[in-house]
């Protein structure tokens, strides 16, 4: 159960009714995330804008990209909730459930399903989220070998809003809609959690009947 | 020198407009801000959730601080520490106050009330272990705080696990965050 309560369309207030009607547009659901931040619309509007911006075609990134991030960075935190959805996500854009079992771990780096820009930006993510003040020249420079600095300043931004995101639903306790409920986790199938808060979570997860 | 090119001058006008938003809050404009210019839609979104953060909202500036600090002590990213070391005195918080931050030192120092302590929980236990974060730790925190305080607590500890992480990544320095009076 999560700690807050969502806030329904139908009790939003103007400024949170326009951040669910956005968010419908964009993911066809207004999510139990979204509904937690109708408790304080001012920072539910502002935060939002972040993620509206990332998950998209960008002029600097492709979408199919930032979901590779994506879903390393929240898998590194054990987050059920961003990895299920965006697994789906990823998959829609072309992801295979191969490349993705293939991103735990240091897998993805002798993987055939990954090229070696994607390898770099993998490596980056993992320093970003374990230490970030001591990121190796080596990992900036095969980075700055396949993205610019527009595109780099839209990878680090991704793995850092996904970091803020996922800690951010997982302490709240914000649960998976039902929606997603018999989506088996690829990731987590072939790296469990780390964490025994975050295992029970997917244990009783994949107790739920599907939708 | 940051991992990439910081912008002084911005043609975008989109990136101008941030600028514009962060030297009336700020004052000038933030390092980090510049070296976010060259991602238009980035500089801009993350620019105005921060402005948005750093002022009086449900819960007060000062301690707002103060969790900021904890926060980034906690997940051991230290972009602008110093900074808001700087302003949490600023803000009326006492060298000891902050000094008490340290490790948990928090749990028994006379400048932090129940309330501070059961925020002070939350941000140690996310950079613990988010999938965590237990009800008694949560039934605690709604003694002392309403659900938009809440909100607003829990959304500053992860947006600043956010910025710490990015600001270290792209090696920002921000010696001072504020040059206008707060």
């Amino acid at each position: 159960m999560a700690q807050l309560p969502y806030i329904e369309p139908a009790d939003a207030d103007p400024v949170t009714a326009q951040v669910y009607a956005d968010a419908e547009a964009r993911f066809e659901m207004v999510l139990n995330i979204f509904k937690i931040t109708g408790n304080a619309p001012e920072i539910a509007e502002k935060m939002w804008q972040i993620f509206f911006d990332i998950l998209q075609e960008g002029p600097k990134l492709d979408w199919y990209t930032k979901e590779l991030l994506i879903l390393k960075s929240t898998k590194m935190g054990d987050c059920l909730y961003c990895v299920t959805q965006h697994e789906v996500v990823s998959a829609r854009l072309g992801v295979t459930e191969e490349k993705q079992a293939d991103i735990v771990g240091v897998e993805y780096r002798r993987s055939e399903h990954y090229t070696p820009a994607e390898v770099a930006i993998l490596d980056l993510c993992q320093h970003v989220v374990l230490n970030p003040e001591e990121i190796p020249s080596d990992v900036w420079a095969k980075v700055k070998e396949h993205y610019d600095d527009g595109q780099i300043v839209e990878i680090v931004t991704t793995i850092g809003a996904y970091l803020q995101v996922s800690k951010f639903g997982d302490a709240l306790g914000v649960q998976l809609e039902e929606v997603w409920h018999g989506h088996a986790p690829v990731l987590f199938k072939h790296e469990p959690p780390t964490s025994k808060a975050a295992q029970h979570h997917l244990d009783h997860f994949m107790a739920q009947a599907p939708a | 020198m940051p991992a990439v090119a910081t912008i002084d001058s911005p043609t975008d006008e989109k990136v101008q407009e941030a600028f514009s938003a962060a030297e009336e809050h700020f004052g000038h404009v933030p390092n980090l801000v510049k070296a976010l210019a060259t991602n238009p839609d980035m500089c801009s979104s993350i620019t105005h959730f921060v402005v948005q953060a750093l002022q009086e909202g449900r819960v007060s500036w000062a301690f707002k601080e103060l969790v900021i600090l904890k926060t980034l002590r906690s997940v051991g990213a230290y972009y602008s520490y110093g900074a808001h070391e700087g302003l949490a005195a600023e803000l009326g918080n006492s060298t000891d106050k902050i000094g008490d931050l340290n490790n948990s030192l928090w749990e028994t120092s006379p400048h932090y009330s129940e309330a501070e302590r059961a925020v002070m929980r939350l941000v140690t236990q996310i950079g613990i272990d988010a999938n965590a974060v237990h009800d008694d730790i949560w039934n605690a925190l709604r003694e002392h705080w309403d659900n938009g305080q809440l909100l607003e607590l829990t959304s500053l500890i992860t947006t600043f696990i956010n910025i710490g992480r990015v600001g270290d990544t792209l090696g920002v320095s921000e010696p001072k965050l504020f040059t206008r009076a707060v």
